[in-house]
């Protein structure tokens, strides 16, 4: 600066000061000529090096927000817009602020999506097992201690792990970042006191098998309730919860799930059957209204064409009734004496009485019948 | 050299500089401060902004980090009412909302936050003891109620710890409290383990009975639907056959024209349709034709 100052100075005199310009009339020895030159010229760079650096101080002032980022600035530590989100400063436009200290430009990422996980309700884990999606052995008849695995108590006095993973967008940049001084753990807090509070009224059998996603919906909503009342400026994305019975209780469980297994088949089976009862049924309701109509109908049309040959058959009659019976007698008895397999004539006695004749039916008889 | 306008005022420009740098400092938004004089605070600032003091050593200037602390505290043991043994550990958001009430407190101190966390870990000791020991183990947990009793609990501890901060004059607000675990002591979760094998046990019987008796229900149902349906099928040919016969008592009718010619018709068939096949009709020689037969056969005993 000062350097500044006294080439300015300099060119001051030089150019204008009317008492400066007669020493250069003067006789100078080349030497100290030379000299002057090249400090002229040093000076005119320094100039223009100064010029240049107050120039960059000033556009340093320019910024530009990213895609994934909103800006504030503080002027005086004051945000210069109001704290309203509104006031926030988007990507696509070149920003100016003035230089630090007065202005401060505080940038904050509300980019892609932040995930806090509660852990507080699970069991130990080293980060390969939980990779592998190993349990760590736990044989029944150890206790948990509350130092090293973690639980949470169902409503009906049970013990269960269970974790949950909430992911969320900072939808309040200026409220997340300047209200708390570690926003994700008080959005982590909040997930750890939903899931206990959801797991202290559900049943176990309910956590794990009935209503997981009852339960689950509980954690998040739960969990959105809190972070509306602390104001965090998050919007929440997604909310997983994962539950799992006691290892030390494994087996007896898994007994459980079988015995639901079982009885879901015997179910199964007693609806396949119930299927072919009731099928068979209406099939053979089915023939037999079928059979009916069928019956039905040949009565209807043998009635029908009986009556027609009566009435065909009548004037015969009318005309000789003794010898039509006759002849129609004879007729079908010559007809079924034909279809007759053994006919037998008992004739008269010589008394004149008639004979007895004893048959003997036997099986053999109605086999031997062709 | 004569001093030029110029020069002065850039001089003066640095005198300025450097004297905003002396008298002047900002508190920013996430901040409140306290400024001291010799050593005493003077003068407490709770908004952001550019401020004046009197320089080192003079004024002092201390800010404070004003945003919502997160405080988690430690599982502690304690009897609930009907002497269950529960441990707890909560956790607490809290701010400094007054720097003139908080920093002769806690200034002392080289980490006054700490300090003051660990202030709130013996407040909140007392606050979480209070509460258990007022309720109940099935205030805390309970498959009726929705809740409530929990959340009340911890508004207990609010309270408590709010108003305790208040009476101490600590210069800072409780933001929220909430319950991070809940767990039962060591043997206490073996018991719980028995039990829970005991319902497990229980559980699996009663589905293995439940499915067996479900299972017989679906059989003798389909069973009576089966019936219903072959008995509805069965009435449904009778009223068939029934409407045939109506239909044929039209043709009836024509037969009145002479019965006796209509009951002649009737034995013909029926003699027909008796003897159709595999049958042996035994009769005397008095049936017509028959009859013609008699006295002409040459065996025929002599009269």
């Amino acid at each position: 600066m000062s350097n500044g100052i006294d080439m300015n100075e300099r060119n001051h005199s030089h150019d204008e000061s009317p008492e400066l310009t007669a020493p250069a009339d003067t006789p100078v020895d080349a030497g100290s000529q030379a000299l002057s030159e090249a400090l002229r010229s040093s000076f005119a760079i320094v100039r223009f090096v100064m010029i240049v650096l107050v120039l960059v101080f000033f556009a340093s002032g320019f910024f530009t927000v990213g895609p994934a980022q909103r800006a504030i600035i503080l002027r005086f530590g004051k945000p210069l817009h109001g704290e309203s989100e509104q006031a926030l400063l988007g990507p696509g436009k070149l920003h100016w602020s003035m230089p630090y200290p007065i202005d401060e430009v505080v940038k904050v990422n509300i980019s892609g999506i932040q995930t806090v996980e509660s852990t507080t309700g699970w069991y130990a884990e080293t980060p390969e097992q939980r990779l592998a999606n190993i349990e760590p052995p736990a044989p029944a008849g150890t206790p948990l201690n509350p130092l090293v695995d973690g639980y949470v108590l169902t409503g009906d006095d049970n013990i269960i792990h269970s974790r949950a993973t909430l992911t969320y967008r900072i939808s309040a940049p200026l409220r997340y970042v300047f209200s708390f001084v570690n926003a994700s753990n008080a959005v982590q807090d909040a997930l750890d006191n939903a899931l206990l509070w959801a797991a202290s009224q559900f049943r176990v059998d309910d956590v794990l098998r009935h209503d997981v996603a009852g339960f689950q919906e509980a954690v998040r909503r739960r969990a959105l309730q809190l972070i509306q009342q602390q104001d965090l400026g998050i919007t929440v994305e997604q909310c997983v919860v994962q539950s799992v019975r006691p290892r030390q209780l494994k087996d007896a469980f898994d007994q459980v799930n079988s015995a639901d297994e079982a009885r879901g088949k015997a179910v199964i089976a007693a609806h396949a059957a119930e299927n072919q009862i009731t099928n068979q049924a209406s099939a053979d309701a089915r023939s037999i209204v079928a059979l009916a109509q069928v019956e039905s109908d040949q009565l209807v049309k043998d009635l029908a064409a009986q009556a027609e040959r009566f009435k065909d058959i009548l004037p015969q009659y009318q005309r000789a009734p003794g010898l039509f019976t006759q002849q129609q007698l004879s007729e079908t008895l010559g007809r079924v004496l034909t279809n007759v397999e053994d006919k037998i004539l008992v004739a008269e006695g010589a008394d004149g009485k008639p004979r007895e004749l004893r048959l003997l039916f036997n099986r053999e008889f109605t086999k031997r019948a062709p | 050299m004569r001093r030029n306008p110029l020069t002065l005022v850039i001089g003066i420009l640095l005198i300025i500089i450097f004297g905003l740098w002396l008298f002047v400092f900002q508190v920013r938004t996430t901040e409140v401060a306290v400024v001291t004089t010799f050593g005493n605070p003077t003068r407490p600032i709770t908004e952001p902004g550019a401020y004046f003091k009197w320089p080192w050593p003079i004024q002092k200037v201390w800010p404070f980090d004003k945003r919502v602390q997160n405080f988690e505290d430690k599982l502690t043991e304690r009897q609930t009412r009907d002497n269950f043994t529960l441990l707890m550990a909560v956790y607490v958001g809290w701010k400094i909302t007054d720097p003139a009430a908080f920093f002769p407190k806690f200034i002392s101190s080289d980490d006054p936050i700490k300090e003051a966390e660990r202030q709130l870990d013996r407040l909140l000791g007392n606050a979480k003891a209070a509460a258990i020991g007022r309720h109940s183990l099935s205030d805390f947990v309970s498959a009726a109620g929705g809740g409530t009793n929990f959340v009340a609990i911890e508004n207990e501890i609010l309270s408590t710890l709010q108003s305790q901060v208040r009476s101490n004059n600590y210069g800072l607000e409780i933001e929220f409290v909430g319950v991070k675990r809940l767990q039962l002591p060591q043997n206490v979760s073996q018991s719980v383990f028995d039990r829970m094998t005991e319902e497990r046990k229980r559980l699996a019987e009663q589905l293995q009975n439940e499915g067996d008796a479900e299972a017989q229900n679906i059989r003798s149902e389909a069973n009576r639907k089966a019936q219903e349906v072959l008995a509805t099928a069965r009435g449904k040919a009778t009223e068939i056959k029934g409407k045939a016969l109506a239909e044929a008592t039209a043709s009836l009718s024509v037969f009145k024209q002479n019965p006796e010619l209509a009951i002649f018709l009737l034995r013909l068939n029926a003699l027909e349709g008796s003897l159709k096949d595999r049958s042996i009709l035994v009769f005397d020689q008095n049936m017509p034709p028959f009859d013609l037969l008699r006295g002409s056969a040459t065996n025929w005993p002599a009269k």
